[in-house]
């Protein structure tokens, strides 16, 4: 296991290497200079070089590759061109709000989308099961800005239920802020969510080893929520655990849409005012926790499936 | 003398399906109309002022008029010609990518597999909205960027399903037999495997699609997408300031557009998956 | 007479699909006498599973339904039950046993827990009982350990502890009725035998009633007291099982009886069903010289004329992967210095339980898998380190047959492209027309219909495309096949049609075969010199007649005590 652990930890160098590279590639190569788009139109090339040297792009691009590495083992990405604070800063500050959001929005989420499979499996073929999936394909496919421009006109200018913009630090001060967020995404996620574990539900159902468990004695319930979910649990941890990295960008429609300051936000702002570290530092951090968690997944794998051995 | 081909099968079978069927035929209006759009026939006015200041929809503009007057219908036609033009192009780069490297992946294993695992994971670990957001603001705001940085990011799970696949298809018999009778590498893989796993790609095609309409909504939100035309995601842009004045009609006219489009493609999606890969037959 | 403990009275099931209604037991009647066990027999898809099925309640609803007739259980038709009293009834007095124990039990479950469940939800016990109970089955059972080996989890044990464990599990509530459908056909021969033997033992322990589906009559002969043939959906004939092994009454049974090969002397050619039955299921007179017993040593046929191939100390080894970088850190030796000679035009049997090496052997004598020492010596060229053009023109002479005909024809290719692919890709044949005559004469030697040529694999039967698969490996006109177990996946009555034309084309085009397979009287049929493998070694070697009277291994003689006798043996 240790063993495993440590390969696997290993193996994420090239990894980070190869995300550092594609990072290095967009922003450093592709791009072009940044200066004049930082000083404006009435920039001198005296200060153009200043801050060139400043911000290290006149070092070979070999050295400017290995600054992108560096940041992705150590973490310190400098400084944000905008805002001129440390970047692991503001994502400390950043990370509360959005984690405000998308834990809970994501664990009832996830719960609620397992329940409902589970229904839909047991009534599979029937009007119930029919209705669902017809709900769920209609639901996903109008567009997340749709869900999130209506539901905050609606029941947050029409019907006023909700705070519309802005966020408070402190349980349970920002609950306010973060309700119609969580129940948008909560809605969001429930059509694609309900329709993968409903198909890895029923793949489970035409198995073998529930025709053993009918041939038992066992009700169809029983079957149902011992034996089959027992097993479907192995693919739904995976497709859980592999999206919470996801969680820690935070949300960043409905960030920017509710004014919350978390990550997700403070991406689009980066973005916008073409804040070049703050990008390329979440894009790294999303990937090392991507990494991480994928991981995690493979470690989870030997406690949901006995066959699965790690070596 | 009735033979058939499992492809000929899969056709009866979704053939017999109705919605399939409706799905298809809206697939085909909608690209029908992307192409006359295109070509200069329908919506060539969509920028001329032809009525009043956010007109609600009537018997003259069916979808109303938007702030500047200009037809809400034209600009839906418009933005569906944008729609399927992403759709189709990122599709276009997005699959041969994932299913060579994936094909190649899986066939030959070793330090290919190593190396292509490689580029895959290193892709796939930057969330798809950051890779896409920085894409497009590298290479500058417009269409082009979005096919390119769709294109980027829609062939890793692809590549990854062909890869297992064709691992799996290489242990069969049937391929060791074309080894038997002294077939080469190129002949396993291009004759005997790939016809065997193309239906994915099919199945797979029909997310794609759709996948690209939506991700191509909200990059145009975001000010990433087409620039000073009107696309879906530009007129639900607009709708975020119309709402609270009552003009709802930018909004529902676009959402109903990509509403039809993604449902078809969905329903089709499943339908397609239904028929190609009889093993799922009855679920 | 005493109203037996199971009477299935009429029954008619239908399936229910897109493609229409399809009959799959049609009007059938039969009975169970407590304590008696009833062997129901017959090819797949001829319903007799689906019967099982429909005892157990568990047809797959919507498509399976029961359209008449009853199935009396004590007395009490089990049709007329609902869900909650059929399920009283499932794994407490009527219980099952599936043919796949790979799959058939919960694959995140100890199997300990697995056998406790059927004891908590029938018997009141609490966890603890019910657990110790397991244990004892699986004692009973004869598991070894099993106090142990009630934590282990399924993928833990070997195919024959998996089959034991659903054993335990059927008996654990000492069921009047126990279902078996072919609990047997996915072991090893030695496994087959002593699984078998628990059966009866534990049948007679407990005193219950059995039912025996198989397609192989010979497995009943040994267990059953009455046999039921099922064919195409019905009951063709039911009788004692001396009755019917002395004077099968319906020419498909006495096909059925007929065309297994035993290990004594057997006609020229195997029997078949065709031999006694047409297709419309009229009687046949078998010619008296079809049924002539013949002593292969004496045919000119078999004289061998030189050396064909020779396998000088061969070793094929698959590397483990380990460590931190996953280097090779040790050898799985598949092969191990196996060493023999094959007469041209004889037949050389290699048998052996499944993972001794013969299969990888077959490969590797083909260069499919690379051999890691020893030579491959092929009409006194060394073929061993031969590559690209030199190994492509090889592949000519020697070809292989596979063993499942389902996988191993291409399901997007028409039987003309598979059979026209070794021309094109040999360069032979001008045209495609030429080379389409020319897959059209090999079908037409393999007793395919050349009409059938535009058709796809999955249009034909099981028999049908492993002809599909002879006649591929024919085209190049091959001097040498590897035939790597192509009757196991067969039915015994299309078994012996295919084994009879592998002995014609051998015969026609003077071929040499080496005939892979874990079936010991398949082989003693077909093969002139025997090699018996285990571990990756051939433990004994020689003519097959010798072997087969005077093995000299214990390990021989373990594989040859454990066939079926293909007779009733308690009267």
């Amino acid at each position: 296991m240790t063993r495993y652990i440590l390969r696997r930890l290993i193996y994420t160098i090239p990894v980070l290497l190869g995300v550092s590279l594609i990072i290095f590639i967009l922003f450093n190569l592709v791009s072009g200079d940044p200066t004049a788009l930082l000083l404006g139109k009435n920039a001198t090339a005296k200060q153009m070089v200043e801050l060139r040297e400043q911000l290290g792009l006149n070092k070979s691009l070999w050295l400017q590759y290995l600054d992108v590495v560096k940041s992705a083992f150590t973490f310190d990405f400098g400084r944000s061109w905008q805002s001129k604070q440390e970047i692991m800063h503001m994502v400390k500050m950043g990370a509360y709000p959005s984690l405000a959001l998308s834990i809970p929005a994501f664990t009832i989420s996830t719960i609620l989308s397992i329940l409902i499979s589970l229904v839909v499996a047991f009534y599979r073929g029937k009007g119930i099961d029919l209705f669902i999936r017809i709900l769920c394909i209609a639901g996903m496919s109008i567009s997340s800005l749709v869900y999130i421009l209506v539901f905050q006109w609606y029941f947050g200018y029409y019907l006023g239920w909700f705070e519309i913009s802005g966020f408070e630090q402190g349980f349970p001060n920002f609950v306010p802020y973060v309700a119609l967020p969580a129940i948008i995404w909560i809605v969001l996620s429930l059509g694609p969510d309900v329709r993968f574990f409903r198909t890895i539900i029923l793949d489970e159902i035409y198995q073998d080893y529930v025709r053993t468990a009918r041939a038992k004695g066992l009700g169809e319930k029983t079957i149902l929520l011992k034996h089959v979910l027992r097993n479907a649990m192995i693919p739904i941890i995976t497709y859980v655990v592999i999206q919470i990295p996801f969680l820690i960008l935070g949300a960043l429609l409905l960030e920017s849409f509710f004014g919350i300051p978390g990550l997700g936000g403070m991406t689009l702002n980066a973005l916008n005012s073409s804040d070049f570290p703050v990008v390329k530092a979440m894009a790294i951090l999303s990937s090392v926790a991507y990494i991480l968690f994928g991981l995690l997944t493979d470690i989870l794998y030997t406690v949901a499936d006995p066959r699965v051995k790690l070596k | 003398m009735k033979t058939n081909s499992l492809w000929v099968d899969a056709f009866r079978r979704l053939s017999r399906d109705k919605t399939a069927m409706m799905s298809l035929v809206i697939v085909i209006i909608f690209s029908v109309v992307a192409i006359l759009s295109w070509m200069g026939i329908l919506s060539a006015g969509w920028s001329q002022e032809v009525g009043g200041s956010n007109m609600p929809p009537s018997a003259e503009f069916i979808f109303g008029t938007d702030l500047f007057g200009r037809s809400v219908f034209d600009k839906v036609i418009h933005g569906t010609q944008i729609a399927m033009s992403v759709g189709l192009v990122t599709s276009l780069i997005a699959i041969p990518i994932g299913v060579v490297l994936g094909a190649l992946a899986g066939y030959f294993g070793g330090w290919v597999d190593d190396l292509i695992t490689w580029f895959y994971t290193t892709f796939s670990s930057i969330p798809n909205i950051m890779l896409l957001i920085s894409i497009t603001m590298i290479l500058g705001k417009g269409i082009f960027a979005v096919y390119v940085a769709l294109g980027a990011t829609g062939w890793g799970s692809l590549c990854r399903l062909i890869r297992g696949e064709v691992m799996k298809h290489k242990e069969r018999e049937y391929v060791q037999a074309a080894g038997a009778i002294g077939g080469g590498h190129m002949r396993k893989l291009f004759i005997h495997i790939l016809p065997n796993v193309t239906h994915l790609v099919i199945i797979n095609a029909s997310l794609q699609f759709q996948t690209a309409i939506k991700s191509e909504v909200i990059l145009s939100y975001l000010g990433l997408g087409v620039q000073g035309e009107p696309s879906w995601g530009t007129m639900i842009d607009d709708a975020k300031l119309e709402l609270a004045r009552g003009v709802w009609w930018q909004l529902a006219a676009s959402t109903l557009a990509m509403f039809l489009i993604v449902l078809a493609f969905n329903l089709l999606g499943d339908a397609l998956r239904d028929a190609l890969d009889p093993k799922l037959k009855g679920k | 007479m005493t109203t037996p403990l199971l009477s299935v009275k009429n029954l008619t099931v239908d399936f229910h699909t897109q493609e229409g209604v399809t009959r799959a037991v049609n009007n059938i009647s039969f009975d169970i006498p407590a304590g008696k066990t009833v062997g129901i027999v017959g090819e797949s898809g001829s319903g007799k599973s689906v019967t099982s099925l429909a005892v157990m309640g568990l047809l797959q609803k919507p498509a399976g339904k029961v359209e008449s007739g009853q199935i009396l259980f004590n007395g009490n038709d089990l049709l007329l039950n609902n869900e909650d009293q059929m399920r009283k009834i499932r794994g407490n007095e009527i219980s099952m046993i599936f043919q796949e124990p790979m799959t058939s039990l919960n694959p995140v479950f100890k199997v300990g827990a697995q056998i406790a469940e059927v004891l908590t939800i029938h018997k009141n016990m609490n966890k603890k009982q019910a657990w110790d109970r397991a244990v004892d089955l699986m004692n009973q059972v004869g598991i070894p350990s099993p106090a142990q080996s009630a934590h282990k989890y399924p993928h833990e044990m070997s195919g024959g502890q998996k089959q034991r464990v659903m054993i335990a599990m059927a008996i654990a509530n000492e069921p009047k009725l126990l279902i078996a459908d072919e609990p047997t056909t996915a072991l090893d021969v030695t496994i087959q035998k002593q699984v078998i033997e628990l059966m009866m033992n534990l049948q007679q322990q407990y005193k219950m009633s059995m039912m025996f589906i198989t397609h192989d009559l010979g497995v009943i002969g040994d267990l059953a007291d009455d046999v039921v043939v099922m064919y195409r959906s019905n009951i063709v004939e039911q009788n004692h099982v001396k009755s019917i092994y002395e004077g099968a009454k319906h020419p498909y049974t006495k096909g059925l009886l007929a065309c297994r090969p035993n290990l004594g002397a057997n006609p020229r050619r195997l029997l078949t069903v065709s031999d006694f039955m047409n297709e419309e299921g009229k009687e046949l007179v078998v010619p008296a010289e079809r049924l002539t017993v013949y002593d292969k040593e004496l045919i000119p046929s078999h004289q061998g004329e030189g050396t064909l191939l020779e396998i000088k100390n061969l070793t094929t080894n698959f590397p483990i992967k380990g460590g931190l970088f996953g280097r090779t850190i040790d050898h799985v030796h598949a092969v191990n210095d196996v060493s023999f000679k094959i007469q041209k035009g004889k037949t050389f049997g290699l048998v052996g339980e499944s993972g001794c090496g013969k299969t990888t052997l077959g490969r590797t004598i083909l260069r499919l898998i690379e051999p890691s020492a020893g030579n491959i010596i092929y009409n006194g060229q060394d073929i061993t380190n031969i590559y690209g053009e030199e190994l492509r023109l090889l592949r000519r002479k020697m070809q292989i047959i596979f063993q499942d005909p389902y996988s191993s024809l291409n399901p997007r290719m028409t039987v003309g492209e598979i059979l026209a692919e070794p021309l094109i890709i040999h360069g032979i044949g001008n045209s495609k027309a030429a080379r389409l005559d020319m897959a059209k004469e090999l079908m037409d030697k393999v007793g395919l219909k050349v009409m059938h040529l535009n058709r796809y694999p999955h249009e034909f039967s099981g028999g049908q495309r492993q002809r599909i698969c002879i006649a591929r490996a024919l085209m190049l006109r091959p001097e040498f096949v590897v035939c790597d177990e192509s009757v196991s996946a067969l039915d015994v009555s299309i078994q012996a049609q295919v084994l009879n034309l592998l002995l014609d084309l051998q015969d026609e085009f003077k071929l040499t075969y080496i005939f892979i397979s874990h079936d010991l009287s398949v082989v003693n049929f077909i093969s002139d010199e025997v090699a018996v493998m285990y571990g990756g070694k051939i433990v004994e070697m020689g003519a097959a007649s010798k072997i087969y009277q005077n093995p000299s291994m214990e390990y021989t003689k373990s594989l040859l005590s454990a066939i079926p006798k293909g007779q009733p043996k308690h009267f």
